[in-house]
């Protein structure tokens, strides 16, 4: 007699897994199988610690910062080109903040559900882009039930943009590192060391470089917007 | 460095300068946390057939009185795989997991010797609370733990 979870439970909670550790969890929580209820909440208990887990492997701390901080400059300078009377406004800073770490929260995700082994340049603009869809699906809730928390679509079409090309350089300069242990049988703790993403001294100095491009196309920007104001 | 410096100057071996890591930091293995330190003692017990399912059962017996998840079981797993105390690898596929892998674990010697620390520390910390809270105290304890371990 069969004695599994359905199939079609399985097929979701395989949805939010993530593919690298997807295989080794569903079996093990097959292999827990009692009921269908206590599946679902072996599942429920299971699979956001995992998720977690991953992104805690997957994400570098110090990328993450810098992308917040380029992804939040992008969306600052498009409302200070497209619609400047937001930054003066009551909540215009925090309002600009939301599209930012909504797509900050995509590239996480992305990261964290992306199938190691095949890399391109297409894949790494992927991020980005399932950022900003998730960025302009909130957007499109604030649009239409507190428009306003909602970013007008001017800054929004020029913050997309902008973040858009700014981030997929990034990724390209730092591509994720992630799955550097998974692979290979040496421990981590000293292939991290031995050239991490950002674990190392080069790391360090591609960190610095990063941030003075970032700053001097800030001020570059800013000074063009000033000048024809 | 230090211990690269030392051997190259005591075996006359030839060492390159530009070792990506501290050779040093091998002999230092980071300290452990009590739910880290059930895991390691779950995956020293279970040996060959340490993975997600059993290291999770053994965590629970170890644990007592505490329920533990086997997310958290995962959690633990990949701290302790990107510290090196821990080395995985996927297993062939079994038709009672539903034709799934399973991923096994193995005690590295950086996850003994951190595991060695942990046991030699508790140990010293119940000889002194032994002796300052006495040998009836112990004794006691001792039977308690007799019992419960059946």
């Amino acid at each position: 007699m069969f004695n599994g979870p359905s199939r079609i439970v399985e097929a979701i909670i395989a949805v939010f897994l993530p593919p690298a550790c997807r295989e080794e969890v569903l079996g093990d929580l097959y292999e827990r199988y009692r009921s269908l209820q206590q599946y679902s909440l072996d599942a429920l208990r299971t699979v956001p610690l995992v998720i977690m887990s991953r992104i805690r492997r997957t994400a570098d701390p110090q990328l993450v910062l810098i992308q917040a901080f380029t992804l939040y400059i992008a969306f600052l300078s498009a409302a200070w080109f497209a619609d400047r009377a937001l930054l003066g406004e009551q909540r215009g800073l925090l309002r600009l903040a939301i599209p930012a770490g909504t797509e900050l929260a995509g590239l996480i995700l992305d990261d964290v559900y992306a199938n190691r082994g095949r890399s391109s340049l297409l894949k790494l603009a992927r991020g980005p882009a399932v950022g900003l869809g998730l960025a302009f699906v909130l957007e499109g809730v604030f649009w239409a039930s507190d428009p306003n928390l909602a970013v007008p679509l001017g800054s929004m079409l020029y913050g997309c943009a902008l973040s858009l090309t700014v981030s997929s350089a990034l990724r390209m300069m730092f591509p994720p590192g992630a799955d550097q242990l998974q692979g290979v049988s040496a421990p981590a703790h000293w292939l991290k060391q031995a050239g991490g993403t950002l674990g190392n001294a080069r790391g360090a100095s591609q960190v610095v470089f990063v941030i003075v491009a970032v700053a001097i196309a800030t001020i570059w920007v800013a000074y063009q917007v000033w000048k024809r104001g | 460095m230090e211990l690269v410096a030392s051997l190259r100057k005591n075996l006359l071996i030839d060492i390159p300068a530009d070792l990506p890591y501290d050779v040093g930091q091998m002999a230092k293995p980071d300290s452990l946390g009590q739910f880290e330190q059930l895991v390691l003692t779950a995956i020293l017990t279970l040996r060959e057939d340490a993975y997600g399912v059993t290291i999770h059962s053994e965590v629970q017996e170890l644990a007592r009185s505490k329920t533990i998840s086997l997310g958290a079981v995962y959690v633990t797993l990949d701290r302790l795989e990107d510290k090196g105390m821990v080395a995985s690898w996927l297993s062939d596929p079994k038709p009672e997991r539903g034709g799934r892998a399973k991923r096994c674990y193995r005690l590295e010697a950086l996850g003994e010797r951190a595991l060695q620390e942990s046991a030699a520390t508790a140990k010293r910390v119940w000889d002194v609370v032994a002796e300052i809270w006495g040998k009836e105290w112990a004794k006691e304890w001792g039977k308690r733990w007799g019992k419960e371990a059946g």
